[in-house]
């Protein structure tokens, strides 16, 4: 049962995606384990890091977190509750207490809309649907005082989407964001789109937040450097499956998956000394695919230290140390 | 360097004409780059990096694109000046082009595997089979899996990363003098990243190929280039060799760069520094330092006039635009 300390608890999630043949007669060919088996748990005022490869499923355990994407199996609990048991309009209510913050923020504002009605649309909807009571000019006050509290000037209020830069745009999207006062921000790739010196800005722009509104944060971004700075604790995935999991500073002294080792080998380092001396673990082989069942661990092509084992049964995640989890038969299991 | 010039860019300025008025998205670029050299371009977007190696190539748009002014020396020809076919033959097989957005740049109607053979076959004058034998092994090379039963697939059936991967292996197959990588990794895993860096980098010492790589991520710069420029508002703002950037930055606007980068170690600071401000409009640019209104060292004469190039270093070509550094107040 979920812990009272945690806001989220994620339990066994699976989502698998079907592949589907045939022009007329579709059929059901064989299944993409997009996420195969995740748990994890974050406590209140905590920001998780995610990261993996390209493809490992982490955009679709957001999705399914945020209930935009139905779990094959598994669940979600948000504060205790069971968000896929929840009624439609239950759901509705309870999307008050999560928003998601995506990687691209052109794509995913309405280009027709205005700034100011970009971040007031949550609240005018939860308005006129009497889930919260603000009137039009409490509405417009508070989408303007986000704006302010986002580093957006007043005079961007009727400027459109186009009009702005990306990391503007990123404002905008954290802005509305924020408009329901969520206590789970679900942020995709927040600053993978965006150049260092903005992207420093919007990292110190979220920090900020988080003290001020009490944020707890499940964070996706494939850079390590920006995880490292943003999060508490960090979870490495890895075709489906979470790998590796335990708090930031661990991770960094102390990683034990092979995969993880070879992760932060391949992190480029600002510093050209540094560059030069270091030995990169190259990882060799195929990058697996999330459509074949794998019998042993899916790593273990590519794994500098595979063994006999690790082709007979997939290890699963287990305690190494106090506080770090792993899945690999280096440390122990069957 | 002690190796021949094989690309000179003197003076390119290449602008854009809009509603708005003329954006100067190049403004006066000059650079050399050598055999075996491999060149970095860094900057805010928006600077000018796509459209300066665009141009090298005569690939800009026109209109609204127009290269206005300068010349670029291909071992001694101004490519400015050759004809339409000169430029074709050129491009692919002595200067291959890496593009920061793969979906525009494969054909969407041709397996992938014959749009590698066919720059093959192209330039190595290879037959079909064995240019085909070899579009699967550059596959195999920059990590696609399953790499036999994926060469008959279309550009649509494969992930962003991966059909940036075979951009990759399109430009690596033809053994280029010259290799221009535009965010070449950007949409990649660190771990596939490295794979493909590695790549490049052999490639560069064993054929002495001469690299442009643009990108964002100073840790790539910091591993793969000799030579550094760093761009801002349509200009190289700063030129050095790579240790000297790292270590001894001279223009403001590279070291707010070097001090926003978050670092691994968790040793750094619990706010990151991020320059003030946002880039300026690259319409109606006033005669001062485009970087001024976000400089923390501004002065006077920042406002008042366009910081002339200071050359620091003949040897190395080291140079800065900034009044901090000209020669009058440098004695100063
Ligand atoms: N709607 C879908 N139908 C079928 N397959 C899908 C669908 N969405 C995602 N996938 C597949 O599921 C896997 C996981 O995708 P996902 O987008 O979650 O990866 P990711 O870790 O976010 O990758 P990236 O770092 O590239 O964003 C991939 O193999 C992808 O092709
Ligand atoms: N077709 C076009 N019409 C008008 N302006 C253009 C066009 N193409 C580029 N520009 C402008 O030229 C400038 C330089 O663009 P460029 O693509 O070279 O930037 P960049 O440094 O490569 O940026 P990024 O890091 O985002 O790729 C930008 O201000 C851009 O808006
Ligand atoms: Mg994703
Ligand atoms: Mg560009």
């Amino acid at each position: 049962m979920p812990d009272s300390q945690n806001l989220l608890d994620v339990r066994g999630l699976k989502v698998h995606f079907p592949i589907e043949k045939g022009i007329i007669f579709k059929r059901v060919a064989g299944w993409v384990r997009a996420v195969d088996g995740v748990d994890f748990s974050i406590k209140k005022g905590e920001a998780l890091g995610l990261v993996g490869e390209s493809g490992c499923g982490k955009s679709t355990t957001a999705m399914a977190v945020a209930q935009l994407q139905t779990a094959t199996a598994g669940q979600v609990f948000l504060e205790g509750r069971d968000l896929a048991s929840l009624s439609a309009k239950d759901l509705r209510a309870a999307r008050k207490d999560f928003q998601l913050v995506f990687q691209d923020p052109y794509s995913s504002l309405d280009p027709r809309q205005k700034a100011q009605d970009i971040i007031a649309e949550p609240l005018r909807i939860f308005a006129k649907n009497g889930l919260i009571t603000m009137d039009e000019a409490a509405i417009q006050r508070e989408s303007l005082s986000l704006m302010d509290r986002c580093g957006l000037s007043a005079s961007f209020a009727t400027r459109y989407p186009h009009e702005f830069s990306g990391g503007q745009r990123q404002r905008i999207g954290i802005a509305r964001a924020l408009a329901l006062g969520p206590k789970l921000i679900i942020a995709d790739e927040p600053v993978s789109a965006l150049d260092v010196s903005i992207q420093s800005q919007i990292l110190n722009l979220l920090k900020d937040l988080q003290k001020d509104f009490d944020l707890t944060f499940l964070f996706i971004a494939h850079d390590l450097a920006v995880i490292e700075y943003f999060c508490t604790r960090i979870a490495v995935m890895y075709l489906g499956r979470i790998v590796e999991i335990t708090d930031a500073a661990t991770m960094a002294r102390n990683p034990l998956h092979p995969y993880t080792k070879a992760l932060l080998s391949a992190v480029p380092l600002p510093d050209p000394r540094k560059e030069r001396s270091r030995r990169r673990i190259i990882l060799k082989g195929d990058v697996p695919s999330p459509s074949i069942e794998y019998k042993g661990c899916p790593f273990r092509e590519r794994c500098p230290q595979a063994m006999e084992k690790c082709a007979l049964s997939p290890p699963s995640l287990m305690q190494a140390e106090e506080g770090h989890q792993v899945s690999c038969f280096l440390y122990g299991g069957a | 360097m002690s190796e021949e010039s094989i690309l000179r860019v003197e003076g390119l300025v290449t602008q854009f004409s809009t509603d708005r008025g003329l954006v100067k998205a190049v403004d006066g670029i000059s650079f050399d780059l050598h055999r075996g050299e491999t060149l970095g371009i860094v900057g805010e977007s928006g600077s000018g990096k796509s459209v300066t190696n665009l141009s090298i190539l005569r690939l800009v748009q026109s209109p609204p694109g127009n290269i206005a002014a300068g010349k670029v020396l291909f071992q001694g020809q101004d490519l400015l000046q050759a004809s339409e076919e000169e430029v074709r033959l050129l491009r692919g097989k002595n200067i291959s082009m890496i593009f920061q957005d793969p979906l525009t740049s494969l054909n969407p109607v041709l397996k992938v595997s014959m749009q590698i053979a066919e720059a093959i076959q192209l330039h190595h004058g290879l037959g079909r089979k064995p240019a085909k034998a070899k579009a699967v092994e550059m596959m195999k090379l920059i990590g696609i899996p399953d790499a036999e039963r994926r060469a008959d697939d279309y550009p649509h059936q494969f992930s962003g990363g991966m059909r940036q991967r075979i951009m990759i292996a399109m430009a690596l197959s033809c053994n280029p003098d010259i290799l221009i990588a535009d965010e070449p990794t950007t949409a990649l895993d660190v771990t596939i990243q490295a794979q493909i860096l590695e790549l490049i980098k052999s490639l560069s010492a064993k054929d002495k190929t001469a690299v442009i790589l643009i990108t964002h991520d100073l840790g790539v710069v910091a591993g793969m280039c000799d030579t550094v420029c760093v761009m801002y508002a349509g200009r190289i703002v700063e030129r050095a060799p790579v240790d000297e950037l790292f270590y001894d930055p001279k223009h403001p606007y590279t070291r707010g760069l070097l001090d926003s980068i978050p670092s691994v170690d968790l040793s750094g600071p619990d706010r990151l520094y991020s320059i003030p401000g946002a880039p300026p409009n690259l319409i109606d640019l006033p005669d001062a330092c485009p970087f001024a209104p976000r400089c923390s060292r501004v002065m006077e004469v920042c406002t008042k006039a366009t910081p002339p190039e200071t050359v620091l270093d003949t040897a190395t070509s080291r140079s800065v635009r900034c009044w901090l550094h000209t020669k009058e107040n440098q004695n100063a």
